[in-house]
């Protein structure tokens, strides 16, 4: 008996819910059709009133877009050292300006001499190699043809396993060239473009800021990054780079660990030899800096974390702009409807059913808005991929329409509440 | 369930008897317009029961439209009681009131008042929606009411496609979708010519024959004739309750 009328009461209950929920549904969907017809009806006050929602969803989609696309460039262009690699330096990189500045006053700069005694001490490593470069570059010619400013590098033929510089053809300096400080140079594709258009370069005499050198091998194309070649370089000799243009070398070392464990190991072994090699006491701040693909990967999304804050600023700022007014649109629209209300109300519309109409309505008008701000964001978004980088996360496109719609429904809130508000007599009386 | 418990504390001890449909006591209307208030009306005090067909007739001004909008639970009186099948309507909260007019009153105004923007079909549908009838059998009760008033081939037809006897009849249609157990109808052929204003009441004669309780309004001798009883309305007040069938 108990589980009978237990079993009836659940099963009416059911069956209310479920006429509950086709009145919600008759509500809502009318009130969709409402307010587009209404935004179609008057284009030019709901392309006003959309604008702070097209303008905020749109902002955020792009920045998104851009950011995501940049994470991608970020770990494939800047932040690539290649696997396993980290660098030692006189500083910490990506730290900020005034921070550079303090560690090169400090810091004394990575000497020949540390480079051969981590070479000699470390243990472990798949391959060591050391860098320097000339600031600022010099000039290259070859017969007619000149490039103004080059990269040029000396290098440890060791770098051939650890640089991004791979060989196309001829070959890359060896251990010999940089014993024997030989005149020879390995260039880039930018190098072979601009002064060989026509020539084989191997062989070739080509002349880096008043020095000859002779063409041993051309590296493969490395690419671009923000728009600038990374192709435009000459390498030659570690002891040829020191005897012709910086006898006190400043360098970087690259270290190349056989895998990702064992690279932490070295980080500290490194650590620990240069600091018993600076007479660093126990607490102070290591006078060098150990840097990894990770360091710039860290500046980076540290440099994102600002730049989202700057844009949750502005998009609120619009978002709340364009809820108001839709506020204010929407409280016209009850006004003019006034009637329409009471002919509802007259009906046994409760005032959760106008409440429910009204509000579906602005959120509807309110995501409208953030459709339109997604389909801007995305051709923005592949406009500025024909120059730059950017690709449009699928979180971004859920998170500008749900947020728009948001805003709808919270600042549709307030007028609906007024609709709902109005006594069916008075609403009646009004017409219009 | 638990408001069948509730209502039996609204019951009154003059609650009417279960054959009295609207029973109303010492209502008044007063309406205030800053410096003068004016009386629409001064205690009218009335019974209707169960299956009557009454006509309220009165000259302009004298508070029938006033009473109307109370007896259709769309006003609230300034002060007196009044019963609608035995509860007292004052102590409803809104929502049972928009219950009330959604199911138990079927309103036929002057001006119609249908929604311009929606089909003849959406207008009927709209009392439905608000019960939440389920859109299959919303279509199919809606359609059957406008078939009933003749505008089957009408259905989606929007007002201003209509003429004014097609948009009343729409009206009725309305009012009649939920099978209320009241029909009031406040001058309904009050803008409508003479011949249409007759279809109308013959509509109107049918669904009382059909068993409706019917209070309609009109300040026209011959309308008010197919009633069954004249409440006689002067400034505010009873004038005259008389049975003519
Ligand atoms: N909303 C209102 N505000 C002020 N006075 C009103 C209002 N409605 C009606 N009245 C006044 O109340 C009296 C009765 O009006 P009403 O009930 O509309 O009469 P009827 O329908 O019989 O013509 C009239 O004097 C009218 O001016
Ligand atoms: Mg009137």
């Amino acid at each position: 008996m108990a589980v009978l009328s237990q079993a009836r009461a659940l099963s009416s209950r059911a069956r209310s819910q479920r006429v509950a929920g086709a009145g919600v549904w008759a509500t809502s969907r009318e009130a969709f059709w409402i307010a587009l017809e209404a935004l179609r009806a008057h284009k030019l006050r709901s392309f006003l009133t959309l604008l702070g929602v097209v303008i905020a969803t749109t902002t955020l989609i792009v920045v998104m877009s851009i950011v995501n696309g940049m994470n991608v460039y970020i770990a494939t262009k800047i932040a690539n050292l290649g696997s396993n690699t980290f660098v030692l330096h006189q500083f910490k990189w990506a730290q900020g300006y005034d921070e550079m500045l303090k560690a090169l006053r400090r810091n004394k700069p990575i000497r020949m001499e540390d480079y051969k005694y981590l070479q000699e001490s470390l243990i472990g490593y798949e391959a060591i190699s050391a860098i320097s470069q000339l600031q600022p570059g010099p000039q290259a010619r070859y017969q007619g043809h000149s490039i103004d400013e080059v990269t040029l590098i000396g290098v440890t033929a060791s770098h051939a396993i650890i640089g991004r510089e791979k060989a196309l053809y001829g070959r890359y300096i060896s251990d010999q060239d940089d014993r024997r400080s030989a005149h020879v140079c390995f260039i880039g594709q930018d190098i072979v473009d601009k002064l060989f258009p026509m020539v084989d370069p191997i062989g070739k005499e080509l002349n880096v800021g008043g020095h000859t050198f002779n063409v041993i091998g051309v590296a493969d194309k490395v690419g671009s990054a923000f728009g600038i070649s990374q192709d435009n370089f000459v390498f030659i000799p570690m002891g040829a780079f020191r005897n012709l243009y910086m006898p006190n070398l400043e360098l970087m070392v690259f270290i190349k660990a056989p895998d990702s464990r064992h690279m932490m190991e070295l980080e500290d072994e490194v650590r620990v030899l240069m600091r018993a090699r600076r007479h660093v006491p126990y607490h102070d701040d290591d006078p060098f800096g150990i840097n990894a693909s990770e360091t710039l990967m860290a500046a980076w999304r540290n440099l994102t974390g600002s730049i989202f804050a700057v844009t949750i600023g502005i998009v609120a700022v619009f978002m709340v702009v364009g809820g108001i007014v839709i506020m204010n649109i929407m409280l016209a629209s009850v006004t003019e409807r006034t009637h329409e209300i009471g002919i509802r109300k007259s009906l046994g519309a409760r005032r959760r059913d106008i409440m429910l109409q009204f509000v579906i309505e602005s959120a509807v008008m309110a995501s409208v808005g953030g459709i339109v701000g997604v389909a801007l964001a995305i051709l923005i978004a592949w406009v500025v991929r024909a120059f730059f980088t950017a690709s449009v996360p699928l979180s971004g496109v859920l998170i500008g329409v749900g947020l728009s719609s948001a805003v709808g429904l919270f600042f549709g809130i307030y007028p609906a509440n007024k609709a709902a508000k109005l006594q069916p007599i008075e609403a009646l009386r009004m017409e219009n | 369930m638990a408001s069948q418990v509730e209502t039996s504390s609204v019951l009154d001890r003059q609650a009417p008897p279960e054959e009295v449909l609207i029973r109303t006591e010492e209502l008044w209307k007063t309406y205030d317009m800053g410096a003068a208030a004016v009386q629409a009306l001064c205690g009218v005090t009335f019974d209707i029961l169960r299956g009557e067909y009454v006509a309220i007739m009165g000259p302009s001004g004298s508070g029938k439209s006033t009473l109307m909008n109370l007896v259709g639970c769309l006003d609230t009186p300034s002060s007196g009681k009044y019963w609608l099948n035995a509860r007292l309507v004052s102590e409803l909260t809104d929502d049972e009131l928009a219950y009330i007019r959604n199911k138990e009153i079927g309103f036929v105004f002057q001006t119609f008042n249908l929604l311009a923007r929606a089909t003849a079909l959406h207008n009927v549908e709209l009392p439905l929606i608000y019960n939440g009838t389920p859109s299959k059998e919303r279509e199919e009760k809606a359609s059957e009411a406008l078939n009933m008033v003749e505008l089957g081939d009408r259905m989606y037809h929007k007002p201003s496609e209509l003429s004014g006897g097609q948009r009343q009849r729409v009206a009725i249609a309305r009012a009649l979708v939920n099978n209320p157990s009241l029909i009031l109808a406040d001058e309904p052929t009050g803008n409508l010519d003479t011949a249409t204003g007759d279809e109308i009441m013959n509509l109107f004669d049918r669904l009382h024959e059909s068993g409706n309780t019917i209070v309609l309004v009109t300040h026209e001798h011959d309308i008010a004739a197919r009633a069954h009883r004249i409440i006689h309305i002067r400034d505010g007040k009873i004038d005259r309750d008389e049975r003519i069938k």
